[in-house]
């Protein structure tokens, strides 16, 4: 046919789509107005914020230590009166526990987990702006009160009918504690209403539940932990408040003090776990990286945290053996506690098993998890003994509670804390900490904790109580001097920290996108990562995406990190 | 080089942090246990301590141990060149193992525990003497059956009055609180009981030893919470009998009042 068509014109280009803003590098990554960081709901500005405020919260909760324990470092210390001691050793308690601990935890969550489950961001980012901004609210209540005549110096514990206005009318840092509180539950029941929707709603394509980073599991237990028992905690403190302000007698001398504790430790033992589940899942995470070997038993890594969740909310009243309730309701409270065991130990176990025949690299990161297994197995053990009510009202409110919490809460969440800062500090600000000061901090602080808290369980074996201001027995003097210096360790421990945190975030190691070859999707991205996380965001195949990727040759890095002026 | 001198450090410090756990019983004035027990409750949980320590001991030294290992074993630098760790994803058998055996410990833990629970926290029936303890900011009260007072205020020095019982005498404590909570805890006699306002707590002692126990208030009751020391002296009998009649006469001369039988009574008191 001598049909001729003319030919279709060319279609036209389209115009070329302006392009992606490249990776910020680290400088304008930190170096924002403070416009930008007041009014952010990039939740990885949000999560450094969280961080920021909890490592703050931590030097100062570590200064209120030291005092503390200067004051003990002799019998009948003078450094302080017992009025100031006390608000000294519940400004450390309340410092420690929610606005360090907790939030840092919160802020680590708010930084990895939308980028582990390739999220975009947080499912309602202007609630998250919102959350995290009651926290600097709530920690200023709390501060408020040594403005007053006094803050709070009943314990963190803020047992009633001591917080009661018959016996502190002098000032208002109870109220201040308690407004802090409430505060500080509504921030916490936000963000955890944010961190499920957000890992319900916006997973990645492929991003099954069952693929979900181990990290991401122990987010979820937590949030749910939060969401339930933060509500009571601030139940009891408007409870409180009312018998302060309006005279009612829901705590006083004249009500029941005990129902106090009961709400109170409705909250207070699952916090423990609000401290320590997150903390876990970095252990998940950590160990298959640097042993080559992915988790041992995933599948009981999720059970045992749902049975810990589960748990956790059954076991309250074991912090109230001595109080006299019924010996068959003790025995169900101790009954619970125990079997806390079994979960925890399934996940002692497959960790293990994942670093056995492993091929180990013993990065800083991967010290700290050993130290924390190593330490946390201690609070664990002593744990049993404290769980067995006979012994219970032996050790209860005794240095050896004292020790036992700190292997916990110090060598369980704090170690796992700097597992994770080495670990995904590359992540965040491009660059990594300095190795040799990384080995630095984790000897001295191995060596000062164990130092600090080992010998403590042997003044609670012999009759020290804890809390007290002044002791006369002069039989604890070495054993309390042997303490405070290695507390100073400690101290000095986290000063070499500090340092290696402001000299590396300016001149350390640039770290590329994937420093550790990693299994999970935040090393999918560029370090740090952009606004929008992925520019486009990884299938997933396994709970290992970026391994699967790497390893069938499809993964291509992202763009180059710009190098430093 | 590097790595191996790293080996060195982990090691190093592992050992002296090994060697420090094992030490810390043998040093002067860090005790391991408690104080002797002097009255059976005590002795009960004393043997429970030691009861549960054994499945404890034997825990800490295999799961430190297996941590040793990897540490030791499984480091990189010790890894044949190029060796790619077996890819094991888990294993049921070894799972069911490592949940059901720790299971029967704590079972076996709640149930000895339980035992011993039931036995000594029970408000005794048969008491041979009733006290009242009383505790107050700061200070405690001791109000014996035949209406005779031990005022215990609270001193920092810790030379407050001594609360005084015959030996070998079951004596039924009764804890009451007046304004905030304090605890009651003398270490070497047994655990603390709380002496909580609004409602009554029991205790019960059996001292089988003359002598002098101290203690001190084990709930954050304030700022004397330092200074509500303890003291509790057991005596004879005939010496308490005779430290009785001069707290009677002591109690009668400024204000008479009928006096009960001065021997302790073996009525027990409805609880």
């Amino acid at each position: 046919m001598a049909v001729t068509t003319a030919p279709l014109p060319a279609p036209p280009i389209p115009p070329m789509p302006p392009p992606l803003p490249r990776p910020k590098a680290y400088d304008d990554t930190f170096f924002k107005p403070i416009s930008i960081w007041l009014t952010t709901t990039d939740h990885k500005l949000i999560g450094i914020m969280y961080m920021v405020t909890g490592m703050l919260s931590f030097v100062v909760g570590g200064i209120f230590a030291l005092v503390i324990r200067l004051q003990l470092a002799q019998p009948n210390g003078k450094i302080v009166d017992a009025e100031t001691y006390n608000q000294l050793i519940s400004a450390h308690g309340v410092t420690m526990i929610f606005f360090f601990v907790t939030i840092f935890l919160t802020g680590i969550a708010n930084y990895m987990v939308p980028i582990m489950i390739g999220a975009r961001d947080m499912a309602f980012p202007r609630v998250n702006l919102l959350g995290f901004w009651l926290v600097p609210v709530s920690i200023i209540l709390y501060y408020s009160g040594f403005f007053t005549g006094g803050a709070l110096d009943a314990g963190w514990t803020g047992y009633a009918p001591l917080t009661e206005k018959a016996y502190q009318s002098h000032s208002l840092g109870v109220d201040f504690w308690a407004l802090s509180l409430i505060v500080w539950a509504i921030s916490g029941i936000m963000a955890s209403t944010n961190f499920l929707t957000t890992i319900v709603a916006l997973r990645a394509p492929g991003m099954k539940l069952t693929r979900l980073p181990l990290f991401v599991w122990a987010q979820i237990s937590t949030s749910i932990l939060l969401l339930v028992v933060g509500a009571p905690l601030a139940a009891a403190m408007i409870l409180l408040e009312f018998d302060r302000q309006f005279g009612t007698q829901f705590f006083t001398t004249q009500g029941r003090p005990v129902l106090y504790q009961h709400l109170f430790w409705f909250f207070g033992h699952p916090e423990v776990y609000i401290m320590i589940l997150p903390g876990f899942g970095m252990i998940s995470e950590i160990i298959p990286v640097f042993a080559r070997k992915p988790i041992f038993g995933y599948m009981s890594m999720v059970m045992a945290l749902f049975g810990i969740v589960f748990l956790s909310m059954t076991v309250w009243a074991h912090h109230m053996f001595t109080v006299g309730m019924n010996t068959y309701v003790e025995g169900f409270f101790m009954l619970m506690t125990m079997l806390i065991a079994v979960p925890t130990g399934i996940k002692f176990f497959n960790w293990i098993a994942t670093a056995w025949w492993g091929s180990i690299e013993f990065t800083v990161p991967m010290k700290f998890v050993f130290g924390f297994m190593a330490t946390f197995l201690i609070g664990g053990l002593t744990g049993i003994y404290l769980a067995s009510v006979p012994v219970d009202t032996q050790l209860h409110q005794s240095y050896y509670v004292v020790a036992h919490l700190h292997y916990v809460l110090f060598g369980g969440s704090v170690f796992t804390i700097f597992a994770g800062i080495y670990y995904w500090f590359p992540k965040i600000t491009g660059r990594k900490l300095n190795r040799t000061l990384g080995e630095w901090h984790f000897w001295t602080t191995f060596i000062g904790f164990n130092g600090t808290f080992l010998i403590m369980h042997t003044l609670g074996l012999e009759g020290m109580p804890r809390r007290i201001a002044i002791y006369t027995n002069v039989a604890w003097a070495t054993t309390n001097l042997i303490i405070t210096v290695s507390s100073f360790l400690i101290a000095f421990s986290v000063l070499l920290f500090l340092i290696n945190i402001a000299r590396s975030w300016h001149g350390g190691e640039i770290a590329g996108n994937d420093p550790w070859g990693a299994n999970t999707l935040e090393w999918a991205t560029t370090s740090p990562p952009p606004p929008y996380n992925f520019e486009r965001v990884p299938p997933v195949r396994s709970f290992m995406p970026l391994r699967d990727l790497r390893d069938s040759g499809e993964f291509v890095d992202p763009e180059p990190i710009p190098q430093p002026a | 080089m590097a790595a191996r001198a790293r080996a060195t450090f982990t090691t190093i410090g592992l050992g002296a942090a090994a060697l420090a756990l094992s030490s810390c019983g043998g040093i002067g004035g860090i005790s391991p246990i408690f104080p002797t027990p002097v009255s059976p409750n005590g002795q009960d949980i004393y043997n429970l301590y030691l009861l549960i320590s054994i499945p404890a001991i034997i825990i800490f030294v295999g799961v430190e141990g297996a941590l040793l290992w990897v540490v030791l074993r499984y480091r990189r630098s010790r890894q044949p060149a190029g060796y790619v760790p077996p890819q094991i994803h888990g294993n049921t058998t070894l799972e069911i193992v490592w949940t059901l055996v720790p299971l029967a410990i704590v079972l076996a833990i709640v149930v000895v525990s339980f035992i011993t629970l039931q036995k000594d926290f029970q408000p005794v029936a048969n008491a041979q003497m009733n006290v009242t303890v009383s505790g107050h900011q700061f200070g405690w009260i001791y109000t014996y059956d035949n209406g005779v007072v031990v005022d215990q205020e609270g001193t920092l020095a810790g030379d407050v009055t001594p609360f005084v019982v015959p030996v070998n005498t079951l004596i039924k404590l009764r804890f009451q609180g007046t304004d905030v909570i304090h605890s009651w805890w003398v270490p070497a006699i047994s655990g603390k009981t709380d002496a909580v306002p609004g409602y009554d707590n029991f205790s019960w002692m059996k001292i089988n030893q003359v002598g002098e126990w101290r203690g001190e208030c084990a709930e954050l009751c304030g700022a004397g919470h330092s200074t509500m020391q303890i003291i509790v002296q057991a005596m004879d009998q005939t010496d308490y009998d005779q430290w009785m009649q001069t707290q009677l006469a002591k109690q009668h001369a400024p204000s008479p009042q009928p006096s009960p039988s001065p021997s302790p009574s073996a009525s027990p008191t409805p609880s």
